[in-house]
């Protein structure tokens, strides 16, 4: 998980780093009690680019955090929506240091990076201006590289940034992090720092043995929409486009992600993407008739599309469930159009034709089938 | 290092072979024609399964058998342990399809691995094909043909369907091996580069890649490290793709501009890497090349 500003620096604090008093807000007419300010109001989205975008801006008084919060609840950004905004206590008077420990596959281990000039985008910044280095991937190692960067960095921020940099080997190693970053990390001139902006990816298949971030994935209205379904149903399901046209019912991450990626080049409106895993079916509708209601609350959608190459699944059997389905959502009336190939085409065939679904093996008849329906709705 | 260019004789041992994958994919593996010799469960009421000799651990199997290789089917949390298993019977390949195994795990999996000289192929992978020859793994039958194209890919499905249009236009592959969708992975495009270089059947080489990480971009320097000679194409998915979510495979994550599209295309161009915008447009491209 990619997790939300607000819930890394819950994790860091849980580690030992300090971060700004802050709070979160979720609804514009209820307002906690606040940190002494002036304060940040923050924005969280899991993307980046919020500067830029106008959702992280300064706070002097407690209107003005009201107001600046009123205006972000709601908004979008890379289509996600604005459902949680941080208020935070501003840091005034420090420099801004930069410190990032991420998974580096090539050498089986993590890369740390470092720079007393944080603050900015660091990957704009001259190669000689960072420190930089890999370690194994463990919290000594991590320390031991996190020590040697630091004293490179030298003077108060090399002092700060080797603080920081421990802790975050304990956190990044105890949390099975992917990724964790702190910029800009404020540091003053008595040598005290401070998180001020952190960033925290999370390996989502190590989640069973992740007890805190179980409870980010379960809160209510959880922001991690996708983990969280995954998590529920087993299948992967991104809705990619909320004003898109055509529903997908397709298996395989990567065939479904370049289905999508054809589909806009060619100027149609994809809704979702999903990765079912017909293998983990096992002869149940329950799956499909979830997906198929999750379909329904796309406003546009007007056609499903399903695209099956299935090296192991029966497509007979599959295509017995798929009808079951569908009876099973009597709100599902849009037309259906079907691509499958595999094993067991002929019983496919027959019993989509009984349901009054035309099946095509070649995914071009398909998709200008599905530009046909979308002509006739016009 | 073991060369992934396995055959029909290289004898090759199941673990997790009780479970309802293994007893599938153990007989589809063995009508394809791979030299299944043992399996491992650490049930000691089943004897055989398909005709399969069974044995407790990976050490036993390997006594008996004389067995090089292991295809994995455990659980995400048991994998670690199997392939600990596996290293210290003395196998020298691994295959591991299993999909969700931690990450720390996956690191932990490939030093272990490295330190002792496995080649380890996943995980999260359809396994590998030397087509009409043998296969570890889920790949379809369908899609495999002999032929002259070196293929790599990250995802099982866009390689079935790319493997099976291909195969339809009359290009087959040589040696297909699916790296797999996870971030930390046993065995890189970029591991393989040397090996696709010196292998004689091989005349070109597929990538099939996708949002994430840096695979490509490594792949396209060890390109220009090896001064890979042969034609290079690929195809990668996730152009459109929404930042911060794992699109599917656990490595298809996206962050700012960590794992953008624009970045391997670009990367990959730069090292004479022919990249397809649509799957059409690549099987054309390679059938007109290679045919």
């Amino acid at each position: 998980m990619y997790l939300l500003e607000h819930d890394a620096k819950q994790l860091l604090a849980a580690h030992g780093i300090p971060v700004p008093a802050g709070c979160v807000i979720t609804d514009a007419g209820r307002q906690p009690r606040l940190p002494p300010g002036p304060w940040v109001v923050k924005g969280q989205i899991t993307a980046g680019g919020r500067g830029k975008a106008g959702l992280i801006q300064k706070a002097a008084t407690p209107a003005e955090v009201r107001s600046r919060t009123a205006s972000m609840l709601g908004q979008q950004l890379k289509g996600r929506t604005v459902k949680e905004v941080r208020v935070e206590q501003q840091i005034a008077g420090a420099s801004e240091a930069y410190i990032g420990i991420m998974l580096d596959p090539a050498v089986a281990g993590v890369r740390i990076i470092m720079t007393a000039q944080g603050g900015m985008d660091v990957e704009s910044l001259p190669r000689d201006a960072l420190q930089v280095s890999t370690a194994a991937p463990d919290a000594e190692s991590i320390s031991a590289v996190v020590d040697k960067l630091s004293a490179a960095v030298g003077g108060v921020a090399g002092a700060a940034l080797a603080q920081a940099g421990r802790a975050m080997a304990q956190a990044f190693v105890a949390e099975e992090a992917l990724l964790v970053e702190i910029n800009p990390l404020f540091v003053h001139a008595d040598g005290s720092w401070i998180a001020g902006d952190a960033k925290f990816v999370t390996d989502d298949s190590a989640l069973p043995r992740q007890s805190v971030q179980r409870e980010f994935l379960n809160r209510k209205s959880s922001p991690y929409l996708e983990t969280a379904l995954k998590d529920a149903h087993g299948c992967d399901y991104v809705v990619v486009d909320p004003e898109g046209e055509i529903a997908l019912l397709t298996t395989g991450a990567g065939l479904s992600m370049m289905l999508i990626d054809e589909m806009r080049a060619s100027g149609l409106k994809p809704y979702n993407f999903l990765d079912i895993r017909t293998g983990g079916l096992r002869g149940e509708i329950k799956r499909l008739v979830n997906v198929l209601h999750w379909m329904c609350e796309g406003r546009r959608v007007r056609v499903l599309l399903i695209n099956i190459f299935a090296g192991i699944t029966e497509l007979g059997e599959f295509s017995k469930l798929l009808v079951s389905a569908l009876q099973a959502v009597p709100d599902f009336k849009m037309p259906v159009v079907a691509r499958l190939v595999g094993n067991g085409m002929e019983t496919a065939r027959s019993v989509l034709a009984d349901a009054g679904i035309p099946l095509h093996d070649d995914l071009d008849a398909a998709l200008a089938e599905v530009h046909r329906h979308l002509e006739e709705q016009r | 290092m073991i060369s992934p260019r396995i055959t029909r004789h290289t004898p090759v041992i199941l673990q997790g072979i009780s479970g309802r994958a293994g007893r599938l994919h153990s007989r589809l593996m063995r009508e394809y024609g791979t030299n299944l010799v043992g399996g491992v469960s650490p049930s000691k009421d089943v004897r055989e399964i398909n005709g399969i000799p069974l044995f407790t651990d990976c050490t036993g199997a390997v006594q008996a058998t004389g067995a090089k290789v292991s295809v994995a089917l455990v659980g995400a949390y048991d994998l670690l342990d199997a392939m600990r298993d596996a290293v210290a019977a003395g196998i020298k390949m691994i295959v591991t399809p299993t999909e969700g195994m931690p990450v720390h795990d996956a690191l932990k999996a490939k030093r272990l691995t490295q330190e002792a000289g496995v080649l380890w192929i996943g995980g999260s992978t359809p396994g590998m094909a030397v087509a009409e020859s043998a296969k570890l793994g889920f790949l379809p039958d369908v899609s495999l043909k002999s032929g002259p194209l070196g293929l790599m890919s990250k995802s099982g499905t866009l390689s079935y369907e790319s493997g099976y249009r291909l195969a339809q236009r009359g290009v087959g592959t040589s040696v297909w091996i699916g790296v797999g969708g996870d971030p930390v992975k046993g065995t890189r495009y970029s591991d393989l580069v040397p090996f696709y270089a010196a292998d004689e059947q091989t005349r070109a080489l597929l990538i099939i890649g996708e949002i994430g990480g840096y695979d490509e971009e490594d792949f396209a320097a060890a390109l220009k490290t090896h001064a890979f000679a042969k034609p290079v194409f690929a195809l990668i998915a996730g152009r459109t793709a929404p930042e911060g979510v794992a699109m599917g495979h656990a490595g298809a994550l996206t962050y700012g501009s960590h794992g953008g599209y624009a970045a391997k295309r670009a990367a990959l161009e730069a090292a004479g890497v022919q990249v397809f915008d649509t799957l059409n447009a690549m099987v054309e491209g390679i059938t007109a090349k290679l045919r």
